[in-house]
């Protein structure tokens, strides 16, 4: 174990140096300088698991890596694990290596291209290496992103659908959403949830130096722990929140807060092997775009409202927050019950909600937090 | 009634690791803020378990809300799925849940009130004795409601119920200015695993393994009709005259990944209770015949199909595993049921 990182959970053990959580990495020049490293990584239950992570040079795990479109992207990849492993962002075939030795170096280089949200993977023995950790977030920005109306938007404009282009040039003129135009570049109103299961019993074999047909994964997976930018439970949202509260990592790239009026996009993603089904209580979402069968980020043509809504395996789905006034809600602002509005996020595939095989809710769950009206 | 103390509560109370899993907070006769007059009350009890009759010979023990105000002896017995919960868009609702046997929560899923009148624990409270939980829905739709405490297990054990809100025009139109319909027809699909039916009303809260990461289900229900029957139950089988319109509300109240084939054309004009095609940037969903479509656990789908020809149209649900994506129970997770078009 001491070969290894050491990453603690925060709800069990007070004082832990770093997070299984993820890490943020803006772009300087473009370059990026990942490392590929086997770690222990606490459950939210206390239970340590074998996982494998991408790093940065930040010590966390993970890092959410942004750009923005038709930047010369450069990914350095280091293996310091004992296994070869590749390196993968499906949609962008140029930001691929089909094998890094271990001790080994690679190096990707490549455009940038339309905005949308990309998951860079290890897509060795898929899916084997994928759901032992290997994943992280690709955000890339839109070079061009308001509409022709001058709303801005997460995507490139020539990537934009009418219905894509008509809902964000509501926000903030439309009757159903008074208040702010969606903010870009501004990480309290752009939010990912990157969701991924844990089989203990998979890595522990991977671990003791087992070969694993990559064909036997899907059939024999039973995962045990549920995350989002692995974080579960209790570990998903900050209960505390100041100004030295971080927005762009860890709980805090997670969890949706602001006032009524500051309609917030979140880039869902699913790196894992089970079909989750995301319900958010409040409000409804608008789902934004899906991706084509070769990566590529696709706007929707109808822009759905949802309080549920499907995440496949590797599917990545952008969905829009409106923060609106709580549609049902009576009185509003309501008089005698007190700000913030806090409300769930669950998978309702609740095999999901749990850890360890118990411990309701501490798995695939989160909130959002209304502070204030309009 | 006690005046309302939000520090003991999710709302003002200190989240921690405890309270946010284990030991949810927890209140009986809280008042409900804001409370103004209603124009419509329902009122949810949890003081029975019900013994399914299942078609291989056993019995599936099933937990369930009652209905203490209906009109009918019948309306008052326990039943499963719990009894539908029907509104009108814009009356304000109060659904007083008194749960008379452990604590609960009820959760009006895609209505959004304010977070005291969700039903979740660890923001709010669970209910030990009596809340009137209010709202005023605003979109006619199909809905659902369900117990939000240890919410894995008290789903799967059939603590919901359906929820319609109709227009203000009333049953007939699916929503002010959308589709009018002849026959109704809601849909609720279900599977048990029927280990799960033997656990305890806490079990997996607190730290032990009780394997609830872990479903395979056994039985595939539609209406609470196990799917032995589901061809030609009378609460299953969609009977209507030609010339008619017909209105299927789908609800995907299983752990498994639904997907449905019918064997008529339709079009979907609502999903999760909201409308398609009255913004610019939604539309209403053509349905082909038999082609099917996929329904994430909790999703709702509110689909017209008017048949332009007389027959017998079958409709088929098949359960997927939500990791290998196989039907369940190896193939057996498949309910099928008609379309009687006289």
């Amino acid at each position: 174990m001491d070969r290894r990182k050491f990453l603690k959970a925060s709800a069990v053990a007070v004082g832990a140096a770093a997070l299984p959580a993820m890490a943020t990495a803006q772009t300087t020049g473009g370059t990026f300088d990942l490392t590929i490293e086997a770690v222990d990584s606490e459950m939210i239950d206390g239970v340590f698991v074998f996982s494998l992570m991408f790093f940065d040079r930040s010590e966390e795990g993970r890092p959410i890596l942004e750009v923005t479109e038709a930047d010369i992207v450069t990914i350095n990849v280091t293996n310091l694990d004992t296994r070869p492993h590749g390196f993968g962002i499906p949609g962008i075939p140029a930001a691929s290596v089909a094998s890094i030795p271990p001790g080994g170096s690679a190096t990707v280089r490549f455009t940038a291209p339309v905005g949308g949200t990309y998951m860079y993977i290890d897509p060795t023995l898929a899916p084997l290496n994928r759901i032992l950790g290997l994943y992280g977030a690709f955000i890339v920005h839109p070079k061009l992103g308001t509409t022709a109306a001058g709303s801005p938007t997460p995507y490139s404009r020539s990537t934009h659908t009418p219905q894509v282009a008509a809902l964000f040039n509501a926000l903030g003129v439309h009757k159903r959403f008074p208040g702010n135009k969606w903010v870009p570049r501004d990480v309290e109103r752009d939010k990912l949830w990157l969701f991924s299961q844990v089989d203990p019993l998979i890595a522990a074999r991977v671990d003791a130096g087992e070969v694993i047909p990559p064909a036997s994964v899907v059939p024999s997976f039973l995962p045990r722990y549920f995350m989002i930018n692995g974080l579960s439970g209790y570990d998903t949202a900050p209960h505390k929140i100041d100004a030295s509260l971080d927005w762009s990592k860890g709980s805090g790239r997670i969890m949706p807060h602001g006032r009524e009026g500051q309609p917030t996009l979140i880039r869902n993603m699913n790196a894992g092997l089970c079909t989750h089904s995301p319900h958010i209580h409040g409000n409804h979402i608008f789902k934004l775009s899906d991706t084509r069968a070769d990566g590529t980020v696709v706007l929707n043509t109808s822009c759905y409202e949802l309080d549920a809504w499907p995440m496949e395996p590797m599917a990545r789905r952008d969905v829009l927050l409106p923060f609106e006034k709580p549609g049902d809600a009576v009185v509003w602002p309501p008089k005698e019950e007190p700000f913030p509005m806090r409300y769930v996020m669950h998978c309702h595939t609740e095999m999901s909600q749990t850890a360890g095989g118990g411990n309701y809710p501490q798995g695939m769950v989160t909130h959002w937090e209304m502070t204030g009206p309009l | 009634m006690q005046a309302a103390d939000w520090t003991k509560t999710g709302v003002k109370g200190e989240v921690t690791y405890s309270t946010f899993g284990c030991n949810p907070f927890q209140e009986s006769n809280f008042p409900t803020p804001d409370r103004v007059a209603p124009d419509v009350n329902v009122e949810r009890h949890m003081d029975v378990s019900l013994d399914l009759p299942t078609p291989d010979g056993q019995k599936i023990r099933v937990w369930t809300f009652t209905d203490p105000l209906a009109p009918t002896v019948a309306g008052r017995a326990p039943m499963h799925p719990a009894p539908l919960m029907r509104f009108r868009e814009g009356q304000i609702v109060h659904s007083t849940l008194d749960p008379k046997k452990n604590a609960h929560t009820i959760h009006h899923h895609g209505i959004e009130p304010t977070t005291v009148n969700d039903g979740v624990g660890h923001v709010s409270f669970e209910v030990n004795a009596r809340y009137t939980y209010q709202f005023r829905p605003s979109r006619a739709g199909t809905f659902f409601y369900h117990c939000h405490r240890n919410t894995a297990l008290h789903f799967e054990m059939g603590m919901f119920g359906p929820m319609i809100v109709d227009p203000p025009e009333g049953p007939g139109t699916l929503f002010s200015g959308g589709p009018k319909y002849d026959v109704e027809r809601l849909l609720v699909l279900d599977d048990m695993d029927p280990r799960w039916h033997t656990l305890e009303h806490d079990a997996g809260m607190c730290g032990l393994d009780v394997g609830l990461n872990r479903f395979d289900p056994k039985y595939f229900l539609a209406n609470g009709v196990f799917n032995n029957r589901t061809t030609t139950d009378p609460r299953v089988v969609i009977n209507a005259k030609l010339g008619q319109t017909i209105l299927i509300r789908l609800l995907n109240a299983s752990y498994s990944v639904l997907e449905t084939t019918i064997g008529l054309p339709g079009v979907c004009h609502s999903m999760d209770g909201c409308s398609l095609g009255t913004e610019p940037w939604s539309s209403p969903l053509p349905l082909p015949a038999n082609r099917p479509f996929t329904m994430s656990t909790a999703q709702r789908r509110d689909i017209i199909i008017r048949p332009t020809a007389r027959g017998t149209f079958p409709v088929r649900f098949r359960f997927l595993h939500w990791v290998n994506g196989k039907v369940q129970d190896n193939g057996r997770g498949i309910v099928d049921t008609r379309i009687i078009v006289s």
